[in-house]
């Protein structure tokens, strides 16, 4: 299948994944396709192991692939790259390194490489829009998680990527510094205006920042259903509270009620 | 508080060894002969240590031929390290060779060592770069092979090149693994060394014991291998002074 993919960043086409061989072969995702357009924010929400994470590394460029395809501006992604900026699921900040070195580390790389005044200018305004102030020089170990999180974000933002990929960037945080990263976040990619896929399992995550959203069902995976959001752009914490969002958080609750349900079922037996 | 503890608590442990050790001494059972008074080990080691050519002088040549054998041994052990770790191919092809190395007693090469470079100073550093160079490159193999994926995942993910993954992740994540290389080849030369001195040596502590045992002249047995025991233990609190400095980004189990 060579669906048209006129001006999609990322697309994913038909994409199949198992592990293993033999007997103990698992089927993982089982044909996904979905498409990431320009500017455009695509969440994708799932239960627990249905392969998010496997997505999401094969658009970063470590493959998984078993058919179908993953692209890259129409190009068959192979390999990472920096165009394609990433934040893990684990916390993956270099601990040897101060925070602003962290930001700056894929602008000191050949294939990116800055000057010193454009290095030192980007950190700059990264570390103020991520409210990094007064911690350019500690070490990850001083850092709070969220602060860590702030860091990976600032560090994938920094090399200047068409795409954003992130993997539950939040998971491990509560839920107040949670909100506050989800609202830096809006802010930033509405500054960038960068195509971004995230990952969550917070399905008010998703609305809050999404133009769209990616619903999986259980494994082996495939599109359980996509969602526009109307929620009126740019949001704020009163948009929580709007309609629209209610509506929408009403019916993904209940898509992914039985989802989440029929996984721990399974996760007993 | 914690500081004082901190510093304190080790002499504690030192000062009930001793009081233990003197009870036993002076309660007889196991005879004054056999057993010195700390007393008498302390007077020994002190009279050794002032007598021109005597233990002050075998300490030294000790604490020389170890650090030799740890520095060659491990300035040949860090590059090969990375190379045999870093390489899939190379990595399969040595790995076993250099199990089976670390696994032979270094002290075991001596007979051998003995027949190709005689009994000289150049046998007993070769058996030390030897002993240094198989404890250290393990470790190092080990910590290069332990770091995490997600580092090198990420490195990648923001352009590095393989080269750069090298040079810029893998070696400052394997730091701290370099250090306890380095501690683990002075205790493995330290060891090494003594057991060659015991067997056929001209000088060095070890030698010292042994002539000093023939003799009977226990105290003397004592204060060498408390000597030995001390120079051993400076020299790693040495290397976890500069690791401490070297690696303080490193997250460390507080208790
Ligand atoms: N390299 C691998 N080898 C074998 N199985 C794997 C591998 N990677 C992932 N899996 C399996 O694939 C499934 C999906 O993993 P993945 O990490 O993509 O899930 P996820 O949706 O991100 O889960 P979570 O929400 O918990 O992060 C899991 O069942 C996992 O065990
Ligand atoms: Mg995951």
């Amino acid at each position: 299948m060579t669906g048209d993919i006129s001006n999609a960043r990322i697309s994913f086409d038909d994409v199949r994944v198992g592990f293993g061989a033999g007997k103990k072969r698992k089927e993982v995702i089982d044909g996904v396709s979905f498409d990431l357009g320009p500017g455009e924010f695509v969440s994708v929400l799932g239960p627990s192991g249905c392969g998010k994470s496997t997505l999401l590394n094969m658009a970063a460029g470590f493959p998984a692939t078993d058919s179908g395809e993953v692209r890259f501006d129409g190009e068959r992604i192979t390999r990472p790259e920096s165009r394609r900026g990433v934040v893990f699921q684990q916390y993956a900040i270099f601990p040897w390194l101060t925070v602003e070195k962290n930001i700056a580390f894929g602008l000191t790389l050949k294939s990116n490489r800055r000057s010193r005044s454009e290095i030192d200018e980007t950190v700059r305004r990264y570390i103020d829009l991520m409210g990094l102030g007064g911690f350019e020089k500690a070490l990850p170990k001083e850092l709070s998680g969220g602060m860590r999180q702030r860091v990976a974000l600032a560090r994938a933002y920094a090399t200047d990527p068409d795409v954003l990929l992130l993997d539950e960037p939040f998971a491990a945080l509560d839920a107040q510094t949670r909100e506050f990263m989800q609202e830096l976040l809006h802010e930033a990619s509405r500054a960038e205006r960068r195509a971004t896929l995230l990952i969550t399992h917070s399905v008010e995550e998703a609305i809050y920042l999404s133009h769209r959203i990616v619903v999986l069902g259980n494994r082996p995976t495939s599109v359980h259903e996509v969602i526009d959001v109307d929620v009126p752009w740019p949001r704020t914490p009163q948009s929580r509270l709007q309609p629209e969002f209610l509506e929408v958080r009403g019916h993904l609750e209940g898509v992914m009620r039985p989802l989440s349900g029929s996984t721990l079922r399974k996760a007993q037996t | 508080m914690q500081a004082l503890r901190r510093t304190l608590l080790p002499f504690v442990g030192f000062a009930l060894v001793i009081a233990l050790w003197w009870l036993t001494a002076v309660s007889g059972v196991v005879g004054e002969r056999n057993l010195p008074t700390p007393a008498a080990v302390l007077d020994a080691g002190w009279t050794g240590l002032t007598t021109p050519d005597g233990l002050l002088v075998d300490i030294r040549l000790s604490v020389l031929r170890v650090l030799i054998g740890v520095v060659v041994g491990c300035a040949l052990s860090l590059p090969l390290g990375f190379l045999l770790a870093w390489f899939p191919t190379t990595r399969a092809m040595f790995d076993p060779i250099v199990s089976f190395c670390r696994a032979l007693p270094p002290i075991s090469l001596s007979p051998l060592v003995i027949i190709y470079l005689g009994i000289g100073e150049d046998a007993r550093l070769f058996v030390l770069i030897w002993a240094a160079f198989f404890a250290s490159v393990v470790v190092l193999y080990e910590g290069i092979a332990a770091v995490d994926d997600i580092y090198v995942r990420a490195g990648r993910a923001l352009g590095a090149s393989e080269f750069e993954i090298f040079r810029r992740v893998i070696v400052p994540a394997t730091v701290p693994q370099m250090f306890v290389a380095v501690r683990v080849a002075l205790g493995v030369s330290w060891a090494t060394l003594v057991a060659a001195e015991l067997i056929a040596a001209q000088r060095g502590p070890g030698w010292s014991i042994q002539r000093a045992a023939s003799f009977f002249r226990t105290e003397d047995v004592y204060a060498g291998i408390i000597l030995i025991g001390f120079s051993a233990l400076l020299m790693d609190m040495g290397v976890r002074l500069v690791q401490r400095r070297a690696v303080s980004w490193q997250e460390r189990v507080v208790r």
